[in-house]
Parts: C-alpha cells; structure tokens; sequence
C-alpha cells in the first residue's frame, strides 16, 4: 500500500527572514522615518506589505566610529540607510589594499622562484609567524551580536590621507551595486560618537520597495542613469556611432529590471545535489513568440536561450554581460515591416540577469540607422517547423548541443579560468596534482575530478567567476578580485576562518585547511581548536608563466579556459 | 590543420631532416676525423642528458621552464634523434664484449619501454571512457572494499537469504570482488570473464523466488561495477607502470653511460 504523501507547508518568501533580531517595535519606528514614512502601504500588494519588508528584508546594524560598512571593490546585495550618526565615503586615495584585507599580487622575483626548490619541503599550509599579525591599520572586534566589524584603527589620519565626504541620517548608499550586483564603487565606514545605527537592506526588500514606491524608483533610477547607465550605453559597440548627446536622448527611455535571484547559488547547490535542476523553472526574460518590444542587453549574470523542442525547451545558446538579445528579429521588422516576425527564441534568466532593454522605437529612429549595413543580422529565416528542421545556431557549430546542455545545466559558463581536462588525451599522471601541491605549500587547490560530459571534464577547481558569489560578505575582505588579471584571490593573512566563501561556492572549489607553522605543528586558538584559512586555486597570480597545473600537463589535456563564450572551448576541442 | 597535427608533421620533418643531416656526416667524416668516435660520443651523450631533463621538469613545476607539454615533444622527436646517433656512435655494427652489450640493452629497454609508454598513453586514454565514469585511481581500493561489502550483504544478508545466492557468491563471487581480477583481458578489451560471470548469474534466476531474483539483479548489477573498476585498475595502472620500466633504466642507462666515458678516457689509447 502506497504511503501517505509528507504534508509540509508551501515554502514562502519570508521563511527565512534577513535578521531575527527586528521586533514589531523596530518596524513601528522604522515606519516613523523618511523614506517609510512617505511610502503609502495601500500601494504594496497583500503578498509583500511594506510592513512585511522592513520586518523580514532588513536589518538595524550598530556600529562604532571607525567600523568598515564596505569596501571598494566588494560585491553586496543590500543597500544601507543611515538611520543615526554619520558614514564617510572615502573618495581619493582609495584605501592601500593591506587596509582593505588584501594584497598586491606580487610575481615572485627570480630568487624568491628560485628558493622554492629548498622551501618545498615544507609541511602543508604552513604559515611563517609574520602572516599571523592581520592586516596593517585595521582591527577586528565582535559586537554583542557576535558579528565580526573590523575598524580603522587611526580615523584622523585616514581623515589627513585621503579625501572624504560625510554622509548623515536619512540618507541611501549601496543601492545600485545591490540592485545590479556591481562591485562596490568606494570604502564607507560609521563615523560619530556612540552607536552608530545603519538599516540593512536586502535587495529583495529593495527591488519590491522600488518597484511600489514611485518617490524610491526615481531616486533609485537617477542614480542608476546619472552614475551608470550613461556610462555604459557610451562604451556599448551597439551605440559607438552615437554622439554622447544623441545617447543621452534615448537614455531615459531605457528600462532596466532583474530577474531571477542573486542569492541562486544556495538552491542551485541544493537543487544540483538532488538532481532537480529544471531549466523550465527559471524565470522568462523574453518569451518565444512575442512580439520584439525591444533589444534586451545584458548587463550582468547570464541568460539561457532556448527554443520550444517536443513538450520542453532545448537551450541553443548561453550568453553574458556584454550580449545583446532580440536584435534581429528587430532589424527583420525593420527591413520588412509588411512581414513582421516574432520573437525566434526565449530567454530564461540562469541565476539571475541584469539587464537594459531599449525599446523597438529608439532602436529603429537611431541606433539602426546609425550601424553600417553588414554590422546587422541577417533576416529571420522564415518559419522553420521546429519538430524536424531546428535551425544550426552558431553556438552549435562551436561545441555539440550536449556540452552547451552540460555546460549551462551545471552553470559552467560562470567560469573565467574553468580548468577544463580532455579525457581523450588525459593519462590521469597527476603530474598537474604535483604541480599545483609544489606551488602552494604542498596542499593542491583542487581535485582532479568532476562533472563530464563526452570527453571533456570540469575539474573541481576554482573558476574565477564572472559572478563571484563567494566573495559576497566576507567580513573582512579578504577573498577578493584583482584589479588586472580579475582573479579571485584569498589574503591569507586576513583570512578569520569564517568559512563564508566555502558555504557560498556553488561549485565547491573552495576548501577550509588548518593551518600550521614552521615546524609542521598545527595552530591552535585559546580553546585549542585549530585555526582555519579558506585556500582555492589562486591562478598562480605571484608565480611567472602562468598556472602551474597547466604548464606541467606533458599531454597538453589540461587548459584553462574562459567558458563565458564558447570560442576558446570550441578551439581548444578542435585542436 | 589542427594543433596537434601541425605538432605531429612538424616534429617528423625536423626528425627525418636531423636524421639525413646526421646520418650524411657520419657518412663523409667518420673515417677522416680521428676525434670522431668521441664527438659523436659526447653528442650522443648531450642529447642523453637533454631526454633526462624532462624529468627534472616535471620535478620543479614552480620555475618557469615551459610548458611541460613542449618538453614532451623535445622527449619524443629527441627520443628517436638519440636512437639515431646511438646508431651512429656504434658504427651500425653490433656491440661486443659484456660492458658494450649491456649498454646496448640498457639502451634498447629505455627506448623501447618509452615507445611502448607513449603509445600507451596515447590509446588508453580513450578506452578509459568506454566504461562509462571517472575512478581516481587512489580510490579504487576504497570503493572496490565498499562494493564487496554490498554484495556480501545482499548474498549472505542472513537467516532469510537465498542458500543458492549464498553458495554461489561463495564459491564464484567472493574471489571476484576480493582483488582486481582480469588484469590482462582487460588490457585486451577482452569481456569474456565478465559475460561468463553473468551468463552464470542469470541462469541461477530460474532457482529463485521472485524476492531473491530481484537480489540476483542487484548483485549482478554490482558485479558489473566491480568489473568496471577492474577495468579502469588495469588501464590506470597500466599508464602509470611502464615508468617504472622506463625511469629506472634510464638511471642505470646514465650510470653506465658515465662509467662508458671514465672507461674510454682512461684507456683513450685503445678507444682512439
């Protein structure tokens, strides 16, 4: 006899609220304050009441002067309102990297190479004393709350050093790095006697607060076009026939919206490690069928393009920041406005996807007269019955339509350095292994192994993503990108063992070490528990000639390779 | 043309044209030059010392000492150059006496057992994929104790189990996900043991009740895995043994190579 299904009550939004700590009080008072107070609640749907927002989506944080609030640099998805004291925004100057829980990537001198040959002896991840001190000008204290906050620890001479602006109660900041997940633009600190108060919010709160308060939206909008739209439109190949003054026109008609969820990497592990990935399930940016309303660009995260096939959805395509969607069915239309067609693909947002949309009308009145003719794609072929004649799009003749399915189903195309092994040539020697434990205090930063698909492997190593999830919260900063190369790095002497990054990782690649000393004993804290440091695949960032696992590969079955487009995979398959 | 074809023509045109320029000094100068035994000795010798250092390498991937996958092709296409001017040094004549032949042989296991290596890890790769799955070769053990420990549940679970499963594990089984088995078939893509095995399995269905042939089924499905794994076991190691031919030779090979030299130079006289 079949058992009786588990009854469990329908996941909802708020299950897992921002902070446990907000009271009915604290929303009370927070609906006493500008902006709330301004807000009209009749206008918040009964699915997510502004009351519900500010007690599930935010947060009070109490900070001390001095308290780092963000860095440069640093990816976050909330935004802060101060709520009383101060903040400082540091302009210029930026903060030394040391300051900021980083370092500077230096390539290792011919000697410093050279003495690898007598320090490779060493035990695994041992650390001499001198990288135990933390970094230089800054501390790290715990709240009541138990929160790490690390501190300047000399305010007037950050004062005296760097150009600053003061910002006071009321007023926003963090706003559009959370709503459009770009890296924080400049390092704010709490500035003030006593408690400083901060609200928290997370971008959820943020993007349903924006979305049902006009006063908010076009605060948050002219922000977005003042500091950054512009910006980016001026830099687009789309628009580089267009003056700034003819950009600036349009701009305003311009519309951008996120979709999915910034925090996917959680339920993608989840979901991945049950098996129930569905693409079906992934939120539609532009669905087949529709009409073209306009030229989807994407501006962060990624997009799955794919086509209705039998009862599901064959995906033809992945793209990225940078690509633009929708374009020819636009200049079909445009071309042939008596036999207009509709839109050829759908476009799911994988994770989540930033994106502009600019509408048919200011694509067709500026920026297509503006591109010389052979820049603009050929006509939409006419209606091809989709059950036996699918079209070949590009993306298949580069790799064969089950590695664009593997590489998108296990979001592969994040990776900005994928290590990637052909099995057809891999003697499985492990010489790779050996390389990469030589280089990095004997300890290998990765695994040889991973998901495949036909001959080719992912192996499990970090990937250096386009959207680097593990560096969201690291309370000290010391996961972080560098500056050229765009490596994701790991300080290690700012590393606390939070094991924030190794939670965030959705593909794992990021592994918690005790950590020991000169003489191979492990260190311990005062309780005697040992002391971990986050370790990953650093690209050999300070080493000359690149990663070491692929210099040592004698087979040449082992590359890293940017799978954010598919040219360098499809060359390095057909090599 | 495709890289690695580019690579493949490439080496084998500097090959054949080294080979001819080589093989055309040695023709015009080997008995005009007095000095010649030794020049062609020192070179031989040279490109001995340069094959070796592939080794040391691999050994230090933190200097930058190029790709190891270039160094590779200076291993092979240098390999067969070496067997050429080893050809050369003797004169194209057989060694004599013991030190001679024991050079020779030395010479002829490290540049057959290379051939034979690079031949392997070129077409074992592929095979490795046929069975479906990626084993780390250091975790076969674990996972070949973790199968035998599953089947031995399933065919001596305990009072309610099947005496015929039982019997049979006992008497064809337990040997079988005991150790790797069938290094060699293996080797020859040979699936012979393993359809013996489960032709065998299947004809014990028609003794069992419907609840112990769904237990047959698991445990044949195990005994597939468990071949799997012996598969990947012979291949795997087989990728990693012959360097246990091939390295420890060369170091002999060098060994007597230096003694060849100290030998020479002290009885020169006769050498010359």
């Amino acid at each position: 006899m079949p058992e009786a299904a588990p009854i469990l009550e329908r996941p909802r939004r708020w299950d897992t609220p921002f902070s446990t700590d907000m009271t009915e009080a604290d929303v009370d008072r927070l609906l006493t304050i500008a902006p709330f107070c301004h807000m009209k609640a009749e206008k918040f749907p009964a699915r997510s009441p502004l009351r519900g927002i500010l007690r599930n989506d935010t947060r009070i944080l109490q900070l001390r002067q001095g308290e780092i609030i963000m860095r440069e640099g640093d990816y976050g998805t909330s935004a802060f309102l101060i709520l009383s004291g101060a903040a400082r925004v540091i302009q210029k100057p930026g903060l030394p990297k040391g300051m900021l829980g980083r370092k500077e990537p230096v390539k290792k001198g011919f000697f410093q190479t050279v003495a690898q040959l007598w320090s490779a002896g060493r035990p695994p991840e041992s650390y001499p004393r001198s990288l135990w001190r933390g970094a230089e000008g800054v501390a790290a204290r715990q709240n009541d709350n138990r929160d790490v906050r690390i501190f300047l620890q000399d305010v007037p001479r950050v004062l005296n050093e760097h150009q600053t602006d003061l910002m006071r109660d009321g007023e926003f900041f963090g706003e559009i790095a959370a709503l459009s997940r770009m890296p924080r633009t400049a390092t704010i600190f709490a500035e003030g006697e006593g408690i400083i108060e901060l609200l928290e919010i997370r971008w959820q709160g943020l993007r349903d607060m924006r979305k049902n308060d006009d006063e908010l939206k076009n605060h948050i909008d002219k922000i977005y076009r003042k500091n950054s739209l512009n910006t980016y439109l001026n830099k687009h190949p789309l628009f580089r026939h267009l003056s700034e003054e003819q950009i600036n026109q349009f701009s305003g008609q311009i519309e951008f919206a996120t979709f999915g969820d910034y925090d996917w990497s959680g339920d993608y592990k989840r979901l991945a490690q049950k098996g129930t990935l569905q693409p079906e399930s992934e939120p539609v940016i532009v669905h087949q069928g529709d009409y073209p309303n306009g030229v989807v660009l994407v501006r962060a995260g990624f997009g799955r393009v794919a086509q209705r096939f039998g009862t599901g959805e064959r995906t033809l395509n992945y793209i990225g920041a940078g690509a633009a969607f929708g374009l020819q069915e636009i200049v079909h239309n445009w071309r042939n406005p008596t036999a207009p067609v509709d839109m050829q693909y759908t476009l799911r947002a994988i994770g989540y996807s930033h994106v502009l949309i600019v509408p048919t009308r200011v694509m067709e009145q500026m920026v297509l007269p503006s591109l010389p003719a052979r820049e603009l794609p050929a006509p939409v072929e006419s209606a091809v019955d989709l059950a036996s004649d699918l079209p070949v799009v590009e993306s298949q003749e580069k790799v064969s339509a089950e590695t664009l399915e593997f590489l998108t189903t296990n979001r592969f195309f994040n990776g900005t350095a994928s290590m990637v092994i052909d099995l057809d040539r891999c003697t499985r020697c492990d010489d790779c292994v050996r390389a990469c434990a030589s280089t990095h205090d004997n300890n290998p930063r990765f695994l040889r192994n991973g998901p495949t698909s036909g001959r080719l492997m992912v192996a499990n190593a970090c990937m250096h993503c386009a959207d680097p999830v593990c560096l969201i919260g690291c309370p000290t900063g010391a996961i972080h990108r560098e500056q050229f190369g765009g490596e994701v790095s790991i300080n290690p002497v700012t590393c606390i063992g939070c094991s924030l990054c190794h939670n965030n990782c959705p593909y794992e690649a990021i592994r918690m070490v005790d950590i020991r000393d000169e003489s191979g004993a492990f260190v311990v804290d005062q309780d005697l528990k040992p002391i971990v440091k986050a370790t990953k695949c650093d690209l050999c960032v300070e080493n000359r000639g690149g990663p070491a696992c692929e210099r040592a590969c004698p087979h040449g079955a082992l590359s890293r390779i940017n799978l954010n487009n598919l040219d360098a995979l499809s060359r390095w398959l057909k090599r | 043309m495709k890289r690695f074809q580019k690579q493949f023509w490439l080496g084998t045109l500097v090959l054949v044209v080294a080979s001819v320029a080589a093989l055309l000094v040695h023709r015009d100068w080997h008995e005009r030059l007095p000095a010649y035994a030794y020049i062609s000795g020192w070179v031989l010798f040279g490109f001995m010392l340069l094959l070796a250092l592939f080794n040391a390498r691999k050994k230090l991937p933190f200097l930058p000492l190029g790709r190891s996958e270039q160094w590779l092709q200076l291993h092979i296409y240098g390999g067969f150059f070496t067997v050429v001017l080893f050809l050369i040094h003797l004169n194209f004549r057989l060694p004599r006496g013991g030190f001679e032949i024991t050079l020779a042989v030395l010479f002829a296991i490290v540049t057959i057992s290379g051939i034979v290596g690079l031949l392997l890890s070129r077409a074992l790769p592929r095979r490795l994929q046929t069975r479906g799955g990626e084993v780390v070769f250091e975790k076969i053990p674990a996972i070949r104790h973790s199968l035998r420990q599953q089947a031995e549940k399933l065919a001596l679970g305990g009072p309610g189990g099947s005496p015929i499963i039982a019997e049979f594990y006992v008497r064809r089984l337990a040997v079988f996900f005991a150790e790797p088995r069938n290094f060699w078939l293996h080797l020859q893509e040979s699936r012979g043991p393993i359809n013996r095995l489960l032709a065998d399995l299947g004809d014990l269905r028609r003794l069992l009740s419907e609840t112990d042939a769904a237990v047959l089924d698991q445990i044949a499905t195990l005994t597939r895995q468990k071949d799997g794994l012996d598969y990947h076991n012979a291949l795997q190691a087989t990728l990693k043994l012959w360097l246990f031919v091939h390295l420890p030779f060369t170091y002999g090979l060098m060994l007597f190579t230096v003694w060849h030299i100290v030998l020479v130079y002290a009885f020169s006289g006769g050498a010359q």
